[in-house]
C-alpha cells in the first residue's frame, strides 16, 4: 500500500521559469565523450613521461 | 561524424584519415547515443513520454551536442508540463546551435507570449506551495492550491499525482484514480501513476469475497485494457431501475411541484425584474426624447418671436417707403411736379406740387437724387414765381396793406434769393408796420447780400434814420 509520507519525499519542488538561467548556468554537461577524451590525453600522457624515462 | 581531435570527416575506418586519432571507441560511443535518440523518438511519438525522456537523458549523456536530442526532451519536458525544463534544454540546444535550431523557434514562442508565460510561472508556484503544505501535512490547503493550479494549467503531471496521493491519502479513491487516468492520458507509461494507480485499483476492485471499500451507491464499472487506455465501463447504465408505479407518479408529482416552485421563486422574479427594467428603460428614453422636443419647442417659440419682431420692424420700414406720406409718395409728388412743369404747366402748378413734395419730408434727409432734382425745379419755377409773388406784395405795400405785403415778399425772396427789391420792400412793409426789429435785420440783410447796389445804400439811410428816432 502507498504510503504518503515516503511518497511525499520523492516529489520536490518546480524549477520557476525565472530560476531557468541560473539551473542552465549550474547544469553539467559533461558527456562520455568528454570522459573519452580524458582518458585519451591522460594515456598519451602517460606514454610520454615512460619515454622519458626510458630516456 | 567529425574526427573529435582534427574536426575532419569521418571515413569507415576505426582512425582518422587525416590525423590517425583512434575514433574507434568514440564511433561507437556516437552511434550509441544515435540509437537511443532513436529509441526515445519512438516512445515520444507514442506518448510514453517517461520512457522518452529516459533514453533522450540517456543519449545526451552520451553526446551532448545531439541537438535533436535536447530540443526532442525540451518538448518531452514542456509536454509535461516541467516549462521551465523544458526551456533550460533549448537554452542549452541554442548555446550549442546558434543558427538552423528549432529551439530557438521555441524559446521566441516563450518570449513573444508573456500572458502565458505569467500563468504558467503562478501555477508553479501554487505547485510548490502546494507541496510545501503537504510537507507540512496540511493537506487540505494543498488540495486547494493544487485544484486552482489545475484549472489554469491542466498539463502540470507532477501536480495531477500529487493530487492524487492527496486523494489516496482521504480514501478518495475515484478522485485518484481519475487524476491518475488525466496522467495516463497524456504520459502512458508515466511510472509513478501506473503505481499509484495499481493500487487504487486493488483497492476498488478488491478479490473476490473482500468487501468493497467503496460508497454505497456509487455506479458499478467494467474495466479493461485496450492496448495502453484503460477502458472504464458503466456496467448499471443498462439496467432498469425497477420501481412500482405509486412511487414512479409521486416521483412525477414531485418534479412537478419543484419545477413549478422553480418557475415561481427563480424564473419568475427574473423575468418580472427584466420586464420592469425594460419599462423604467423606454420610461427614461420617452423622458429623455420629451425633454429634447421641448426644449426645441421653446428654440422654436424664440425663433418666431423674433421673426414677428423683424417683420413688424421691415413694415415700418415699408410703410416709410410707400404709405401715406412716405418716400415714394413724396417721390411721386416730386416726380409729378417734374412731369406738370416739362408738360408746360405754370409755375404757380408746378411750384404747388413741389410745395407738397417738400412740405412731407425734410430736404437734407432725402437722397441726392430727389434734391437735384427738387433744386432744378425750383431754379427753372423759382425766379418767375418770386416775380409774380413781388407784383402782388409791392402791391399789396402800395396800397398799404402791409401784413400782406410782408408775407408775399418773404415769399417773392424765399422763391428767389437775387430779388433784392423783394428783401428791400419787405424791410419797408416791416418799418411801416412799425415792427422796427424785423425791419433792421432785413435791411443789414440787403447791406450784406447785395452791399454795392443801391437798396444797399438806401437801407443804411432808413437804418440811421431809425437809429436817431430810438
Amino acid at each position: 500500500m502507498i504510503n504518503f509520507d515516503e511518497e511525499i519525499k520523492k516529489f520536490s519542488p518546480s524549477l520557476e521559469i525565472g530560476e531557468v538561467e541560473d539551473a542552465v548556468y549550474h547544469l553539467d554537461l559533461t558527456d562520455a565523450t568528454d570522459m573519452l577524451l580524458d582518458l585519451l590525453k591522460e594515456q598519451e600522457a602517460a606514454g610520454e613521461s615512460a619515454k622519458t624515462d626510458t630516456f | 561524424m567529425y574526427c573529435y581531435h582534427c574536426g575532419a570527416l569521418l571515413s569507415e575506418y576505426d582512425y582518422c584519415t587525416n590525423c590517425g586519432a583512434d575514433v574507434g571507441t568514440y564511433k561507437k560511443i556516437i552511434a550509441l547515443s544515435n540509437r537511443l535518440y532513436n529509441d526515445g523518438l519512438e516512445k515520444a511519438r507514442v506518448r510514453d513520454l517517461t520512457g522518452a525522456g529516459g533514453s533522450l537523458r540517456q543519449c545526451l549523456k552520451l553526446n551532448k551536442d545531439h541537438i535533436e536530442a535536447r530540443n526532442l526532451l525540451g518538448l518531452v519536458y514542456f509536454e509535461m508540463g516541467e516549462t521551465a525544463a523544458a526551456l533550460s534544454e533549448w537554452v542549452v540546444s541554442q548555446s550549442r546551435r546558434g543558427e538552423k535550431n528549432i529551439a530557438i523557434e521555441y524559446i521566441n514562442l516563450f518570449q513573444n507570449n508573456a500572458g502565458r508565460v505569467d500563468v504558467i510561472n503562478q501555477s508553479i508556484r501554487k505547485y510548490n506551495q502546494a507541496y510545501n503544505y503537504c510537507l507540512q501535512d496540511s493537506v487540505d490547503l494543498a488540495e486547494i492550491q493544487l485544484k486552482k493550479l489545475l484549472s489554469m494549467n491542466p498539463k502540470l503531471l507532477r501536480a495531477h499525482l500529487l493530487l492524487a496521493l492527496i486523494y489516496i491519502k482521504d480514501e478518495k479513491w475515484e478522485r485518484a484514480e481519475r487524476e491518475l487516468h488525466k496522467v495516463l492520458e497524456v504520459d502512458h507509461n508515466n511510472t509513478t501513476a501506473l503505481r499509484y494507480l495499481k493500487d487504487v485499483e486493488r483497492v476498488l476492485e478488491p478479490e473476490e469475497g473482500e468487501k468493497k471499500p467503496r460508497h454505497k451507491g456509487k455506479d458499478e464499472v467494467i474495466r479493461y485494457q485496450a492496448g495502453n487506455e484503460l477502458i472504464i465501463q458503466p456496467t448499471n447504465m443498462l439496467e432498469q431501475k425497477t420501481s412500482s408505479g405509486f412511487s414512479t407518479v409521486i416521483n412525477i408529482l414531485i418534479g412537478l411541484i419543484l419545477g413549478v416552485a422553480a418557475t415561481y421563486f427563480l424564473i419568475l422574479p427574473a423575468k418580472v425584474s427584466s420586464v420592469t427594467e425594460e419599462y423604467q428603460a423606454k420610461v427614461v428614453e420617452l423622458g429623455e426624447n420629451l425633454d429634447t422636443k421641448t426644449s426645441t419647442i421653446q428654440e422654436l417659440e424664440t425663433q418666431v418671436n423674433n421673426l414677428k419682431t423683424q417683420n413688424a420692424g421691415l413694415e415700418d420700414i415699408i410703410d416709410e417707403y410707400s404709405g401715406q406720406g412716405g418716400i415714394l409718395s413724396n417721390i411721386d409728388l416730386l416726380l409729378t411736379a417734374a412731369n406738370s412743369y416739362l408738360n408746360g404747366a405754370t409755375a404757380d402748378e408746378t411750384a404747388d406740387a413741389l410745395t407738397k413734395a417738400s412740405s412731407a419730408v425734410e430736404l437734407e434727409a432725402m437722397s441726392e437724387p430727389f434734391r437735384t432734382l427738387y433744386q432744378t425745379l425750383m431754379s427753372k419755377v423759382g425766379p418767375e414765381l418770386s416775380t409774380n409773388f413781388y407784383t402782388e406784395g409791392y402791391t399789396a405795400y402800395r396800397n398799404e396793406d402791409y401784413e400782406s405785403a410782408v408775407r408775399l415778399l418773404t415769399q417773392a425772396f424765399e422763391y428767389d434769393a437775387t430779388n433784392v427789391d423783394a428783401l428791400f420792400n419787405l424791410g419797408n412793409a416791416y418799418r411801416k408796420l412799425g415792427d422796427n426789429d424785423n425791419a433792421k435785420e432785413v435791411y443789414n440783410r440787403v447791406i450784406s447780400l447785395f452791399p454795392n447796389d443801391e437798396r444797399a445804400t438806401r437801407s443804411k439811410q432808413f437804418l440811421d434814420e431809425m437809429a436817431a428816432e430810438d
